[in-house]
């Protein structure tokens, strides 16, 4: 009978939050049923488009599998995949050492001044790639990067630190002062104090910083587009338009598979961790 | 202080810590000073990499993901490698989407480096001050093949500068596509705007709409340009001077704005390039104009509605049957290419023996010199008639679509900057939309387009690009 009042009870919950979940799960549905579907089914606007066609219990035997097929056989995929995996785990490094002292820098030592610099440099993320690309792209080819994942290695943490150290930042000051100034009293020095104090409590943060930085690398395009030009060294969002649509002509089961994939462990790394997740994006919040 | 008969030596014969050392060094000086001389011995102590050798170094070419997957692999893997073994080039070839070539093209030029060729599918006339002239390479071709094709010639030579600002290398014909069993229960043929103005409605109640894109895309683009063409009207008189505003202008908007309110539906204002081949696909569409991309894709992926497919000329204007290319193959050197004189060779090669990638492209790419196919339309009416794909004989079309219906963007004058930009900007489609939504009436529309295209010629014209 308590179970019942309790189901009862956070029944609204589940009617609230059930269209939502319906809607933003609904992409990732039609892509999965895309991907495995024929072509005489899909081009058939008689067929019901959720599922398989013709309609059969071993609905398996409707589906194929050799679209996904394609893109491994075919295509530079699972390169795609290795280097959108080393340029985003490079780049989420690169941002985690400049940025969380950066974070911490600006939230503690320098006070009110460190509020306007911090918004300075949010500002500085709010500038469209579109007009960057060009400067940049003079910049990459002096370097002799161009065509080369260095290229993505060395812009990709002009856009991610900005927003990563703003983000840092505000979770910094939600950890008391009190807990440094102990350990400083107990013999610490300012950067034991830190490795040992600040950044295991920081975690969420510092996790929130990891899955936003390897995120961003993950759908950036223009960049990717325009610095690399070989397919071998592109990454999943430059290979997958590149190589998938020829002229006018979409591969669609094959596009929703490659865009599917790296989607899944991103989502069940949110997952994971959606929690710290959340308390990193709102640490700084309320105060 | 030890001797040498104090040495530890292991009678089991297992190496000590010091024989490693001394081992792994020499070893790794070996392979060091040897394995770095090797590349630089083996021209001389081994066979010639290639054995023809005549140009040297990298050439590093950028072209469109062609619509045949087929092709690109046989120009990669086949193509470009006897080549660059015959000239002693290492060729890449770099493949992007149709749509992502300009930016890509704009990047290069910020950064002052990229590919050596570049190839765009419109005419890149307003690229002119970065790229170097052709003239040489497109006269040594005339004299080997003869006459360029006119399309070819006005979409890649300036006029003012007397200059060949690309090298035109192939043009695809643009023709469209047809449900035949449709258009047989309408009880007309697609042969002439005014035939599809009639049968629209019909139709449109039979649940197959009419499908021509009036949005910023390709090939809305191409199907615009071509009915004013149809009309008696153009952009630009042969003297690069801006003619839109005319009666004929206005008789085009109006038949399009019938033929969208009779048999069309408002999807065509939000269509990309893609959309017309989908809807047509999927089976909604009753007519498209596209390049052959429609049917070949319905060939490949094995769909019924591919045996009920037709191909057939632009139809037929009050003035004449006249439609663009549907895209433009032209290459153009960059002035900060490294390797020009392979760039040039590539080109003349490649245009000297076309043949293989008019049938490596399923008959997409028409050579831009009739004659690189030996035989000229003679045999290439020959070889689209041995396809095999039902209807049989579908594609002899193309050869006559390409012989008498296809002309350049910006006819009656060449493909200058001006009309690139208005090309790129897609002020047509805008134009027709905005009469079609009833936005404008034809006579505004056409005045306000007239204005707008004043203003780009007299930017060209002071850059100096434009008579």
């Amino acid at each position: 009978m308590a179970s019942l009042r309790a189901g009862l009870r956070s029944l609204p919950t589940y009617l609230v939050v059930a269209p939502f979940a319906i809607v933003l799960a609904f992409p990732f549905y039609w892509m999965l049923m895309t991907m495995f579907k024929e072509d005489s089914d899909l081009y058939d606007v008689t067929h019901v488009p959720y599922v398989f066609n013709p309609i059969q219990w071993r609905f398996w035997e409707s589906a194929t599998t050799k679209h996904v097929s394609f893109i491994f056989e075919e295509t530079n995929y699972p390169t795609w995949l290795l280097n959108t995996a080393i340029v985003g785990g490079l780049v989420v490094l690169i941002t985690l050492v400049i940025s969380a002292p950066a974070g911490y820098a600006l939230a503690r030592l320098s006070g009110r001044w460190g509020q306007g610099v911090g918004i300075a440099i949010f500002l500085v993320y709010l500038v469209p790639p579109t007009l960057l690309f060009l400067p940049l792209s003079r910049l990459v080819t002096e370097l002799h990067l161009k065509d080369t994942l260095w290229s993505l290695i060395l812009v990709y943490p002009s856009f991610t630190i900005p927003f990563s150290t703003w983000l840092l930042m505000g979770f910094f000051k939600t950890i008391p002062q009190e807990l440094e100034d102990a350990a400083l009293i107990d013999g610490c020095s300012r950067l034991k104090a830190l490795r040992k104090i600040v950044f295991p409590v920081s975690l969420p943060g510092l996790l929130t910083v990891v899955i936003f930085t390897f995120t961003l690398c993950v759908n950036e395009f223009i960049y990717a587009f325009t610095f690399v030009s070989s397919s071998e060294v592109r990454t999943v969002s430059a290979g997958v338009p590149n190589d998938l649509i020829r002229g006018d002509v979409f591969f669609w089961q094959s596009l929703m598979a490659a865009t599917l994939i790296p989607a899944i462990p991103l989502a069940l790394l949110y997952n994971a961790f959606l929690d710290r997740f959340i308390k990193g994006f709102t640490g700084g919040a309320f105060r | 202080m030890p001797d040498a008969g104090d040495e530890l030596v292991r009678p089991d014969g297992q190496l000590t810590r010091r024989d490693v050392l001394r081992r792994g060094t020499a070893g790794a000086f070996a392979i060091t000073m040897f394995g770095g001389l090797a590349e630089r011995a083996f021209p001389f102590y081994g066979p010639l990499r290639y054995q023809h050798k005549q140009l040297s170094g990298e050439l590093k070419i950028m072209q469109w993901t062609h619509f045949v997957p087929d092709y690109d692999k046989w120009l990669d893997g086949t193509y470009v490698k006897q080549w660059g073994e015959k000239n002693d080039v290492e060729v890449k070839v770099d493949h992007i989407n149709l749509a992502l070539l300009p930016s890509a093209a704009a990047s290069e030029v910020a950064s002052g480096g990229g590919h050596d060729l570049f190839q765009f599918l419109f005419p890149p006339s307003a690229l002119e001050k970065q790229v170097i002239p052709l003239n040489d390479i497109v006269q040594e071709v005339t004299k080997k093949l003869g006459k360029m094709t006119d399309v070819a010639q006005k979409s890649s030579y300036n006029p003012k500068t007397k200059k060949y600002y690309g090298f035109a290398d192939n043009y695809v014909p643009d023709p469209i596509h047809y449900r035949k069993s449709m258009w047989f229960n309408a009880g007309v043929f697609p042969s002439s705007w005014d035939a599809i103005r009639r049968a629209a409605p019909a139709l449109k109640n039979a649940g197959h709409p009419v499908g021509l894109g009036m949005t910023g895309e390709l090939d809305s683009n191409m199907l615009l340009m071509s009915l004013l063409y149809c009309y008696g009207a153009s952009l630009q008189d042969e003297e690069s001077r801006v003619a839109i505003n005319s009666k004929a202008t206005v008789e085009a908007l109006k038949v399009m704005r019938d033929i969208y309110r009779r048999g069309m539906t408002d999807e065509v204002f939000a269509w990309t390039a893609a959309s017309n081949n989908d809807a047509f696909l999927a089976g909604r569409l009753s007519l498209a104009l596209n390049a052959i991309s429609i049917r070949r894709t319905a060939e490949d992926r094995g769909l019924a509605l591919a045996d009920d497919t037709w191909i057939a000329p632009i139809p037929r204007g009050p003035v004449r049957r006249l439609g663009n290319e549907h895209v433009m193959g032209i290459y153009f050197i960059w002035k900060f290419a490294k390797n020009k004189a392979a760039a040039k060779r590539f080109l003349v090669d490649q245009q000297l023996g076309y043949r293989q990638h008019f049938l490596q492209s399923k008959f997409y790419n028409f050579p831009a010199w009739t004659n690189s196919v030996k035989g000229g339309f003679k045999t290439i009416r020959r070889v689209t008639n041995q396809d095999r794909h039902k209807p049989l004989g579908q594609y002899n079309i193309l050869a006559s679509i390409a012989e008498k219906n296809t002309t350049n963007v910006g006819y009656p004058g060449y493909a200058n900057a001006a009309i690139g930009e208005i090309w790129s900007t897609y002020l047509v489609p805008q134009m027709f939309a905005q009469v079609a939504q009833d936005k404008m009436t034809p006579q505004e529309a056409a005045k306000a387009a007239d204005r707008q295209f004043k203003q780009i010629f007299k930017k060209w014209r002071d850059q100096g690009l434009m008579p």
